[in-house]
């Protein structure tokens, strides 16, 4: 991964990071603020049913009051005989817009009852209760309806007429008529789970369009109200069908729990607007991630420009454009570092001009080493025959011509000698360009170790071939590349005196060809490998050092690559890279 | 001379002072003053020996017997102490007496049986008929007892008690049906026609109900005094018996007491599927005793709930009509009417009494109380009560005070 694409990772993470979490506090604030809205509008309704409850309260007392009061009431109080009042209590709660009332005569024993005709006879004993009730007050009761119980808002008030006492007693069941008179605001709803039985029943649960559901969610919460007999907050559902419930007991005059107000938030609206926040937030999100991302791109390739300059400059130097430098554009740290690569490039190149004079000098020095001690070889001899053939012609006359024929024949060896030395000189002097063409190197190989199969015999050198059948073509000059392959074969007969194994192969390399020369001599060490393409480097007792510079330039001229692979007593390969590019 | 006999005797001596003013009156020796059901047969006429009078004041039983020296003398005191009355107050002819009745008779023809219309014939003859509205009948000219002082009558169906109430008060009809809730409530001064308890209420298990702990349970956790009192307003007469008091002398016998706490232990006694079923109800003004039943059931530890469908239900509260006088007779109606085997012949008290009470065995029927028929009587219908004591029709011998002199 790049410097720019690293830097861009952290920038576009920063940004996704950055909005995640800023929608991640937008949403927050957002559910705070509905749960606090809804925490008041769920006050508000509970203060609306306390009202209502209140109201119906006083409604219930004012109407029993009016029966209490009423000659009808005075004339069963009266009366010596109940049983023609048995049906007296539904007319007066029909009157009165009650729906239950019971007249109760002084012993307890109902006289009549509009909820539950034929109940009449039976005593209520919690009327003589003096803890029971309290005239004026409306109160919560449970309450007996021939189809089971109810739960109901009463108020009690006396009669006593004539010296006998009647029990009025009226009411309204709080039921679904009951809530469907508060006036809830949208979203919300108010259920109602009268405590009437000893186990939870989903059918005691009123204000519920789908009690049987509801009761079953509901469960749970209602129990741990009546458990605990205190309000509780929870979360019912999930999702948009989720619901904040906000359930209050209710009790009886005896402190008894008769009932549990739910009072039900729907958090569809919540979640509607954490969706939409969602939503907005996403393709702000989007937008901000693709604007950063941008933005980190630019400014990336901003910050990234002058190093990839300073990367590309130190391409160049790497690959020998010791004059490259880089454009500086600022003042900070990148600009000061390509401040200093301009120096260091700078400074470098001197320092190669200076090495390349000293290396000139050296190699003139060693030219000239070499050329004198080459020179010397053949001049002494010379010398030494031209003093043989004055001292005979000075002191052996008679001999001096067996001298001069022996010396003039030493001579011109010598000569010889020097003038194949200048030619070899002369030579590499003069090594021309390589005229290309398409060369079969197995069948270079081939003819080059036809012509030395004579002296791979004299030198007891045994030679092999391996030529790879399917051998690209390569451009080259056959000519300058078999010279090349000559001179390879050569070093390795004379590093192999005693004979030895020579293997020559081919073999595709990338889009161009290997040849590699192997032999079994004596090997190099790790420094006369790293000169061993030195001009005029020689391991040899004889020879002027110029056939492995030779292999070189051959090989440099060519665009190709030559490498050698040596340990000492394990013999030594030469490889030749051509064509690959 | 017990009292159902007396207003017998008081009825019938009525109609005596009236029949002699009707015109074309003509009393063939044999001919029936007592209408009669019409599957029942007409009784022989055995007493033809007994002079005119006397015979029209006894019943069919009484003519066959020899009556006795006080049973004559009654007569000859009722006779005597109605006749200046009924001269005091002469019969008028015309009119129409506008009668309205709760039931719903939805049959394509008018009754021909049972207590009501069907009792019109012959005096009156039909002459429209929609079914569950309205009935017309007209004074038949050639009636056998001679021709009924009305000129016709309206009979108006399926009219509730309330609205019967409210007609009669305001003058739109003269003669309502009076539930036996309401007997007790009328306007003072109101006149009323009373029969003899003539309608048995009872319970009647049905093939479900198997186990006769059950039957017995609740037949012992019914509190007949408290519906008596109340429901019923202490109309009728509590009874554990098929038949009334009046007609058979030993329904006291029949034990009519509840005992909640044996009906409990009964109750408990036996499995739990056995202690719940229904009771149906057919007609809506017995509802309220139905649902009583099931409250006192319930404190027995039964769970009897009131079925909204009569015919499927446990156990159905029926009322079954007494259509005659003589109780072995009337014993076997209400056998066969409530599809039990027919009681054994009884020709003697003891015989009719065991006969009641192989009936009774087992529980599955339970009497409850025996009701009379009631009606409320507008103060321009004049002439003897229209109603004989079994609740039978008696209008020939009718008429209004608004009519034709």
């Amino acid at each position: 991964m790049t410097f720019r694409t690293r830097l861009l990772v952290v920038f576009t993470l920063a940004v996704v990071a950055s909005v995640g979490m800023v929608e991640w506090l937008v949403t927050r604030a957002t559910r705070e603020a509905f749960e606090r809205v809804e925490r008041q509008r769920a006050d508000v309704l509970a203060a609306q049913f306390q009202r209502e409850f209140d109201r119906r309260g006083r409604e219930i007392v004012r109407a029993v009051e009016d029966i209490a009061q009423s000659d009808a009431a005075v004339n069963v109080a009266i009366s010596s005989d109940y049983s023609a009042f048995y049906n007296e209590a539904s007319a007066m709660a029909r009157a009165h817009g009650l729906g239950l009332l019971e007249l109760v005569g002084g012993d307890g024993a109902i006289i009549s009852s509009a909820e539950w005709p034929v109940r009449f006879g039976y005593v209520e004993d919690w009327l003589a209760s003096p803890s029971g009730w309290k005239p004026g007050t409306a109160f919560l009761r449970r309450e007996e309806l021939p189809d089971g119980f109810t739960l109901a808002l009463v108020a009690v008030e006396t009669v006593n007429a004539g010296g006998r006492q009647l029990y009025v007693v009226g009411g309204q069941q709080l039921d679904q008529d009951f809530l469907a008179t508060l006036v809830l605001p949208a979203g919300m709803r108010v259920l109602l789970y009268r405590n009437l039985e000893p186990q939870f029943a989903p059918h005691l649960l009123a204000g519920s369009a789908d009690a049987a559901a509801d009761a079953q969610e509901f469960q749970p919460l209602i129990e741990q109200v009546i458990r605990e007999r205190r309000p509780r907050v929870a979360t019912l559902g999930s999702g948009a069908a989720g619901e904040t419930v906000h359930a209050l007991p209710l009790a009886g005059i005896e402190n008894n729990l008769l009932a549990v107000l739910l009072i039900s938030s729907s958090r569809r609206e919540l979640v509607e607007l954490e969706n939409s926040l969602g939503r907005n937030g996403a393709w702000v999100a989007a937008g901000a991630i693709f604007t950063g991302i941008l933005m980190a791109a630019w400014a990336t390739a901003r910050v990234t420009r002058p190093v990839r300059r300073l990367a590309e400059s130190a391409g160049q130097v790497a690959a020998g454009n010791w004059s490259a430098t880089v454009e500086v554009t600022s003042r900070d740290e990148v600009g000061q570092l390509a401040q200093a690569f301009n120096r260091m490039t700078h400074e470098l190149v001197e320092q190669r001009q200076r090495l390349v004079q000293t290396e000139r000098v050296a190699a003139w020095r060693e030219l000239a080493r070499r050329l004198a001690h080459e020179l010397k070889n053949p001049l002494f001899p010379l010398q030494i025959t031209v003093e043989n053939m004055q001292r005979a012609r000075e002191s052996h006359p008679a001999e001096f011509d067996e001298v001069f024929r022996e010396g003039s024949r030493t001579l011109l060896a010598e000569l010889a000698n020097l003038k194949q030395i200048i030619a070899r000189f002369s030579d590499f002097a003069k090594m021309p360009a390589p005229e290309m063409q398409p060369v079969n190197l197995n069948a270079l190989v081939a003819e080059t170790m036809r012509l030395f199969e004579a002296q791979f015999a004299q030198a007891r050198v045994t030679a092999r071939a391996e030529l790879a059948p399917a051998l690209p073509t390569v451009s080259a000059d056959p000519e300058q590349i078999a010279r090349a392959l000559r001179n390879l074969v050569l070093n390795a007969i004379d590093a192999m005196p005693e004979g030895g194994a020579l293997r020559v192969r081919t073999m595709p390399q990338g889009s161009g060809a290997r040849l590699e020369i192997s032999d079994s001599g004596k090997g190099l060490s790790q420094e006369e490998c790293e000169r061993l393409f030195t001009p005029y480097y020689t391991t040899k007792t004889h020879g002027t050092g110029l056939g492995l510079a030779i292999v070189q330039s051959v090989v440099a001229d060519h665009h190709g690559r030559v490498s050698v692979e040596s340990q000492p007593g394990k013999g030594t390969t030469f490889r030749i890279d051509l064509g690959d590019r | 001379m017990s009292p159902h006999q007396a207003q017998l005797l008081w009825g019938r001596m009525a109609s005596y002072a009236a029949i002699g003013n009707r015109r074309a009156c003509r009393l063939p020796i044999g001919t029936q003053l007592t209408k009669l059901p019409h599957k029942q047969p007409a009784p022989k006429i055995r007493g033809s020996r007994l002079p005119f009078w006397l015979r029209l004041c006894l019943t069919s039983e009484q003519r066959r017997a020899s009556p006795s020296p006080l049973t004559v003398a009654t007569c000859i005191f009722l006779i005597w102490s109605l006749l200046p009355a009924s001269a005091a107050t002469r019969p008028r002819y015309g009119g129409t007496l506008r009668v309205e009745i709760q039931a719903s008779i939805e049959t394509a023809d008018p009754p021909q049986l049972g207590p009501g219309m069907a009792d019109l014939a012959p005096a009156f003859a039909i002459t429209r008929w929609e079914a569950g509205r309205r009935a017309a009948y007209v004074a038949d000219e050639n009636a056998p007892g001679g021709r009924p002082f009305l000129d016709a009558v309206e009979v108006e169906l399926a009219r509730p008690p309330r609205d019967q109430a409210i007609d009669l008060d305001v003058g739109k009809a003269d003669l309502i049906e009076i539930p036996p809730s309401e007997a007790r409530r009328q306007p003072a001064g109101r006149r009323t026609w009373v029969s003899q308890p003539v309608r048995v209420l009872l319970l009647l298990f049905g093939a479900r109900v198997d186990d006769p702990r059950a039957r017995e349970a609740l037949a012992l956790a019914v509190d007949r005094t408290a519906i008596f009192n109340v429901l019923l307003q202490r109309q009728g007469e509590i009874s554990g018996a098929l038949l009334p008091q009046w007609l058979s002398g030993y329904a006291f016998v029949f034990n009519a007491a509840s005992d909640t706490a044996k009906a409990r232990e009964l109750a408990a006694a036996i499995p739990a599927s056995a202690r719940s079923f229904s009771i149906g109800v057919e007609d809506a003004a017995l509802r309220p005793i139905a649902e009583r039943i099931a409250l006192n059931a319930h404190d027995a530890g039964l769970a009897v709930a009131v079925a909204p469908q009569a015919g499927a239900a446990d156990v159905r509260l029926l009322e079954v009509r007494i259509a005659t006088a003589d109780p072995a007779r009337a014993l076997a109606a209400i056998a066969a009417t409530l599809g039990l085997a027919p009681p054994p012949p009884a020709d003697s008290p003891d015989a009719l009494y065991n006969a009641e009470r192989g009936l009774l065995e087992g529980f599955r029927v339970v009497p409850l109380f025996h009701l009379a028929d009631v009606y409320g009587v507008a103060a321009r219908v004049k002439g003897a009560p229209g109603i004989s004591p079994l609740g039978e029709w008696r209008f020939e011998n009718l008429w209004l005070e608004s009519g034709r002199p």
